[in-house]
């Protein structure tokens, strides 16, 4: 007897490279906001105004990964999505270490974790759709809806994720966060991906740190990178 | 007129001309420190190509005009992955290399803006999106 249920069935592929909906990022930075606490309200204020103004703080300045959920949420670039037995990975584009793991393994998140920005992360798979249970992610990882506009979560967030394919190539990531420092309750959004297998996509190796230095020799003749003193003068860097 | 203001602004760096040419930005951020609302043009020729992470740099030097010296501004652009996605190589623009520039201007009025086009000698244009839909 030959029994086909719909547990048993191969979960879809999502390998290969996504491409974020930034234009949606943007729609919903005025459509989607996130339900901040009274207190968080005036900071966020003050970074929308400052922004408008041309004075964008800089959620981004000092090199870090995004962190979770601001990787899925504000990314402006591409990631690879891998699956390998047991886990999947997520390797982004730009700043050192973009990295997710979501364990597939069956495994519990660890009793006493080490916070770290983008979390632990287990998933498991409900038909087509992978749902992903993210914890233990570091205090100062942001809560942003623009790369202006965000507060650090300030611990005890909790992110649920359900992947799925809403067509062939468009990935949609339904988040729900929960941050009770900041939120004064889940906000829920959705963000959209894209892949184009026709256009063999790669994503690069992308040291943000690359941009304070440049190339230079040492004592020996050796090429290595040297820093680079702040000058006045031809830089395009913004002050935070 | 902005475009005027500008260029008022712009100093003369000849003399440390080496930082202006290596300095490229720190960081990605928000467009925001640059006006999109007034987009400028100039023609002039690469000096430098910073083509690195996180941020690409072109330094630029615009045509010499009424024998004014030369005065070098800094164009930031989107990063190497994106434009790679886009049809970009390292080698798209190259010191020496002579195009008009489209950009947006520092909203603070330092000598640099975000790159938003380029049109070769050939008529050929270079720009970028972050999804081949928007190309």
């Amino acid at each position: 007897m030959s029994v086909v249920s719909r547990a048993w069935a191969a979960p879809p592929d999502l390998d290969g490279v996504w491409l974020p909906d930034v234009k949606d990022q943007k729609r919903q930075e005025k459509e989607n906001v996130p339900p901040w606490m009274p207190a968080v309200q005036p900071q966020i204020a003050h970074l929308a105004a400052e922004e408008k103004a041309g004075r964008p703080f800089l959620v981004l300045s000092h090199c870090l990964p995004h962190g979770m959920p601001s990787w899925m949420v504000i990314t402006h670039n591409a990631f690879e999505w891998l699956t390998t037995p047991g886990r999947i990975t997520l390797l982004g584009e730009v700043d050192g270490n973009r990295m997710r793991r979501i364990y597939t393994d069956g495994r519990p998140h660890p009793e006493d974790p080490d916070p770290t920005l983008h979390g632990h992360s287990i998933g498991h798979w409900e038909g087509d759709v992978l749902t992903v249970d993210t914890t233990a992610v570091a205090p100062q990882a942001y809560v942003a809806i623009s790369e202006a506009v965000g507060v650090p979560n300030d611990g005890d967030m909790r992110i649920v994720e359900r992947f799925h394919l809403a067509a062939a190539n468009v990935l949609h990531d339904d988040l729900e966060i929960t941050a009770p420092k900041v939120l004064t309750g889940p906000w829920k959004t959705t963000r959209i991906f894209r892949r184009y297998p026709d256009r063999h996509y790669e994503i690069t190796e992308g040291e943000c740190e690359q941009g304070d230095l440049v190339t230079g020799k040492d004592q020996f003749g050796n090429d290595i990178f040297v820093s680079h003193p702040q000058n006045p003068d031809g830089s395009v860097r913004t002050a935070k | 007129m902005r475009k005027a203001k500008v260029l008022r602004k712009i100093v003369f760096v000849a003399a440390v001309l080496t930082f202006a040419l290596s300095r490229t930005a720190s960081a990605h951020h928000s467009g925001a420190a640059y006006d999109m609302d007034y987009p400028q043009t100039l023609e002039g020729t690469v000096k430098t190509v910073n083509w690195t992470n996180p941020h690409i740099t072109f330094v630029i030097e615009p045509d010499a005009k009424d024998g004014k010296p030369a005065e070098t501004l800094v164009f930031e652009v989107s990063s190497p992955g994106v434009l790679t996605r886009s049809g970009w190589t390292k080698h798209s623009l190259q010191p020496g290399d002579h195009a008009v520039f489209h950009y947006a201007p520092l909203r603070d009025g330092r000598p640099g803006g975000f790159l938003m086009k380029v049109t070769l000698p050939d008529g050929k244009e270079l720009s970028f999106s972050f999804s081949p839909t928007e190309q």
